[in-house]
């Protein structure tokens, strides 16, 4: 094979901290080719980033870099600022992971593209507009001549990243580093994202470095995997066998612990106990020995080396997913694991390296939908906002449909999904039943209770005993200056419980949760991610509601936490018969714990069912592009599959639709005929019963 | 943009109006000119003190409605601010004063903004490095020098140079010769007069400036978009200079912008120390004068340079940040 693009060999970085010296990056080697890409997965903190930026020479000053990047057969580690800086932009580019915060903002777009290319190359201006224009119908980007004119803040996120990769493409490198490209950005705006990183990779002929915690973007764009792990490399593979056959628990435990949006749930999900290392001191053995459920005396003793495996993908998947193609691939397949030779297939001995946890049987599933009270409903929810211009006499110009009709009920024991992009109105949806006032229009009825015909505080108040909400973010949900048992006593205290009667609720809760009781007096500062969204569980727990509204609950949280939490939210729902309304983004978590889902564009529900008939058989447009762009942890579905790849962005919701919301970017409306074209534009398709199935409701006029 | 601005300036000049008229009121109550005339050896007659202070339309015997009625007129109608309990012309004191400080406040300023920026940008740049903590050292006993002493070491290292040189480089008082014609050596003349008093402004004044420039941009190294910039191919300090500093030099610009009134009545130590007849040694003047018109006066003009650099402030944002719309 020819000589590799980029070699890293034993990279190691470390950073002075108040508390130590933590050792980010502990010796990771790797080989790229050109045109090649490298995945590098693996959970914050892992070294993933801090090794791009390494390899980039943009590391704070005090870091200390050791070991060796070759770059086509130059060192680069120990250059000056001045010599990588006509290394960087030229030879090797980056797309950052925020793209609201990763150009200049008070420059114009255009003139940031043309200052990366006239840094490089001795062209004219007017020679690096037209080049800038060209990269930017390139990646996407409309009426590209005038918007060369145009700040940052005119973009939509995914524009901005456009523009980023553009700059990244402009003198055509050899090494484009992408660091969580996608992250920020919603499903199908990743779907076009990771569509023009490949352009760009097509076009410049550049190697990737795909840096990721999203295991389907790696299986839909990498050909070799870096599993990172505190500073280590666990396990390189050709991406096949990583996905296929991987020989380190750590890897078997990120698989395991990813809901799939493409399998009706049939399990719970594998979660990874434990949290990742400080990397501070560390103590000698095998980094990952705490949270290894094959863990044995000797992993104690020395940190495995990273050694070659068998590349062998066992008989069972060779018959599931049929012979995988061979590959030419940069990376042999090495585990770091002492065990590894005796791992097959993600079982160990005949047993599952991860046993598979129980959750109790939901005795309500038993009884049919219809029969169970329901604790929820909403009957054409509505929630304007005006638009107001002017500075002191303030002019309505125009209004805000946030939300705009939307009807459901939940049962008891059962849980709805509304999921939709950013904007769509989702969280607005929750905010208006949390607030539990009469809704601007429609009505919603609260166990049997309307909240119009609430007139007092204090009925409000008991209303609220049944309906408890869990936020995004815990880290800035909790007060950081309370205790847990503040926290979690807070609900109740406010409802008037007696004291004695929450004491003893509190530790209960705290057990229910799965937290130590004995740490009752700590604040949320001693605790992780997860742990912190265990106590906003307990603490919307503790007045016994009926409902618990869940904003994105486990979209902060890394793979191997999200695992636990959601198989928590499960078990309790079983245990304790409650409902849920979820709002979340990711559908493979959706498809996890959700019974029903509605999906939501521009302040309507366009598709509203049975959760594995809306996933299996989805019938508006909107919802099939939604399910498409959601990338499957299987490399060979994810590459054979079809994909339905949204233009464009969410359009404002100011204007009153006088059609379908979704025609400006629907694509089956593209292969309608005129009349029917009509139709999409001048008539609002109801929410409507397909022909076959009772409980599927979409809102298109040709499904 | 002139639109915005016009609005800006109608809100600024009611300000005004409502501020002078507020000092009006206050000092009117508070300043009390027939005590000027207390305790003199021969006493004043009474009629005499009442004549004189009604002359001056600072009678606090007459009421106090009809003074301010007739002051107001004065002004709006005839431009006339009065004049001094002694019978001095406001607008003769104030006519030439402003261009007295003008000259010293408005160098001073330029110089100190230079300093600062540069010397926050140089530092921020170099965090940490021998060269920031000298730099950050000595900003912090600049800024503890009382102006008084500041004027003294100059004052007297200036003498020891005109000795040493045995001719007169810098003047110690005053801010013009009188007996000097003709345009370059007018001009030497002024520099000379200007020279120190201008040190003592900078010397005392760069270094909040400096701190403030500094921690903004040092924000700013941080974000996302130098980082870019460096990716793109830009050395450190190019990445600094191109993309972190014009977004840091806004919160500056309207520090400075914003300091400029306190500069034009703050300078009184410095103008009385080197003997320069401008506003803020007016200020203070008019104050142990009891001089009411005089002090409504300073005011108003203090009010005024506020207003013109909250303009100021607002012109920079606009032009450094296209995020900000107008309207």
């Amino acid at each position: 094979m020819s000589d590799p693009l980029l070699s890293v060999r034993d990279l190691k970085v470390s950073f002075p901290s108040e508390a130590g010296r933590v050792d980010a990056v502990r010796g990771v080697s790797f080989d790229l080719h050109p045109g090649k890409t490298l995945g590098i997965v693996g959970e914050s903190g892992s070294g993933k980033s801090v090794t791009s930026l390494a390899v980039m020479g943009l590391l704070s000053e005090s870091a200390r870099v050791e070991g060796s990047v070759r770059l086509g057969g130059r060192e680069l580690l120990g250059l000056s600022d001045k010599d990588m800086s006509g290394i960087r932009g030229k030879d090797v580019a980056m797309v950052f992971q925020d793209p609201l915060s990763s150009l200049t903002p008070v420059f114009p777009i255009g003139r940031q593209i043309v200052e990366a290319i006239r840094i490089h190359q001795d062209v004219s201006p007017k020679a690096a507009a037209d080049r800038a224009i060209d990269l930017l119908r390139l990646v996407g980007i409309p009426r590209p001549e005038t918007r060369l004119k145009a700040f940052p803040h005119e973009f939509s996120g995914g524009m901005r990243q456009r523009v980023m990769i553009a700059m990244a493409m402009a003198n055509d490198p050899k090494l484009i580093i992408a660091d969580e490209p996608t992250t920020a950005l919603d499903v199908t705006i990743q779907a076009q994202i990771l569509e023009v990183l490949k352009t760009a990779q097509a076009e410049t002929g550049a190697a990737v470095i795909m840096i990721t915690h999203d295991l389907g973007v790696v299986a839909g764009s990498a050909d070799d995997v870096l599993v990172m792990y505190a500073g280590r490399a666990v396990e390189t593979a050709p991406v096949n066998e990583a996905f296929y056959a991987p020989r380190m628990p750590y890897t078997i435990g990120l698989l395991e612990a990813i809901p799939r949006v493409d399998t009706p749930r049939g399990r719970p999900l594998v979660p990874i106990a434990g949290n990742p290392p400080l990397l501070i001191d560390l103590p000698p053995g095998c980094p990952y020995v705490a949270r290894c459920p094959i863990a044995i005396d000797a992993c104690r003793e020395k940190e495995p080396d990273l050694l070659p495996v068998a590349s062998d993908l066992g008989a069972r998947v060779v018959a599931e997913v049929g012979e995988v193609p061979g590959q030419d691939s940069d990376l042999d397949h090495r585990a770091a694991c002492i065990r590894a030779h005796e791992i097959a297939d993600r079982r160990i001995g005949g047993q599952p390296v991860y046993p598979v946890p129980e959750v109790p049987e939901n005795r309500l599933a038993a009884v049919p939908r219809e029969e169970r009270p329901t604790v929820l409903e909403a009957r054409n929810l509505r929630k304007e906002f005006p638009l107001v211009r002017g500075a002191v006499l303030k002019r309505k110009v125009g209004t805000v449909h946030a939300v705009d009709g939307v009807s459901f009920d939940i049962r008891q024991g059962e849980t709805l999904a509304i999921v939709g992009e950013s904007g769509s109105g989702k969280t607005t949806t929750l905010l208006e039943i949390m607030n539990l006032s009469a809704p601007e229009g429609g009505d919603l009825i609260v166990g049997g209770v309307s909240t119009a015909s609430l007139s007092k505080a204090r009925e409000q108040r008991a209303l609220r005993r049944d309906l408890q909400m869990v936020f995004q973010d815990p880290a800035s949900a909790i007060d950081p200056r309370l205790t847990v048992f503040d926290i979690i006593a807070e609900p109740m205290q406010a409802i008037g419980t007696p004291k004695d009667e929450v004491d003893a609720r509190v530790s209960e809760l705290m057990e229910l949760v799965g937290l130590d009781p004995a740490q009752i007096d700590r604040f949320p500062a001693a605790f992780s991610g997860g742990q912190r969204q265990r106590i906003g569980i307990a603490r919307a727990l503790s007045t016994n509601p009926k409902v618990v509204v869940l904003d994105e609950p486990v979209s902060a949280l890394d793979v191997s936490i999200q695992a636990g939490v959601i198989n928590l939210l499960d078990e309790l729902k079983a245990k304790l018969g409650l409902s849920y309304l979820f709002v979340a983004h990711d559908l493979s978590v959706v498809r996890h714990l959700a019974d029903r889902v509605a999906v939501m564009y521009l302040g309507a529900f366009v598709e509203h069912g049975d959760v594995d008939t809306v996933f299996d058989d989805p019938r508006h447009p909107y919802t099939q592009a939604l399910i498409s762009a959601i990338p499957l942890p299987d490399p060979i579905k994810e590459r054979t599959r079809e994909r339905v790849v949204l233009r464009g962005d969410l359009p404002s919701p100011t204007d009153q639709a006088t059609g379908c919301r979704f025609v400006s970017r629907c694509p089956l409306h593209l292969t309608l005929d005129s009349s029917q074209q009509q139709k999409c534009r001048e008539v609002v398709p109801e929410l409507t019963r397909g022909s076959d199935q009772a409980d599927h409701l979409h809102a298109c006029h040709f499904r | 943009m002139v639109r915005y601005l016009g609005r800006r300036l109608v809100g600024w000049l009611v300000m005004i109006f409502v501020a002078t008229n507020l000092t009006y009121f206050l000092a009117s109550f508070y300043l009390d000119p027939r005590s000027n005339y207390a305790g003199r050896r021969p006493p004043v007659p009474e009629e005499t003190i009442n004549a004189t202070l009604s002359a001056a339309n600072i009678n606090d015997q007459d009421p106090i409605l009809s003074r301010w009625w007739h002051w107001l007129e004065g002004v709006v109608a005839h431009w006339n601010w009065g004049t001094s309990p002694i019978g001095d012309s406001v607008n003769g004191q104030i006519g030439f004063r402003i261009w007295v400080s003008a000259e010293l406040v408005l160098g001073a300023t330029i110089l100190v903004t230079l300093l600062g920026v540069a010397l926050g940008v140089y530092t921020a740049a170099r965090q940490y490095s021998a060269a920031d903590r000298v730099a950050q050292g000595s900003s912090i006993i600049t800024l503890n020098i009382p102006v008084v002493v500041a004027a003294l070491v100059v004052v007297i290292l200036a003498i020891k140079v005109n000795q040493a040189t045995g001719s007169t480089i810098f003047y110690v008082v005053g801010s013009q010769s009188l007996d000097v014609h003709g345009f370059l050596p007018v001009l030497l003349d002024r520099l000379q007069h200007l020279i120190l008093p201008t040190i003592v402004l900078v010397l005392t004044g760069y270094a909040s400036v400096h701190f403030l420039q500094r921690t903004l941009l040092l924000d700013s190294l941080g974000t996302d978009y130098v980082r870019t910039a460096r990716a793109k191919g830009l050395t450190r300090q190019q990445a600094i200079r191109r993309h972190a500093l014009r977004t840091s030099l806004i919160p500056t610009a309207t520090n400075v912008a914003f300091s400029i009134p306190a500069l034009f009545t703050g300078a009184v130590l410095t103008e009385s120390i080197f003997g320069w007849q401008g506003m803020g040694q007016y200020f203070a003047t008019t104050l142990r004068t009891n001089d009411i018109n005089g002090v409504v006066a300073v005011a108003a003009f203090g009010a005024a340079m506020t207003a013109i650099g909250a303009m100021l402030a607002d012109i920079a944002v606009v032009v450094l940040d296209p995020r900000v719309r107008l309207g």
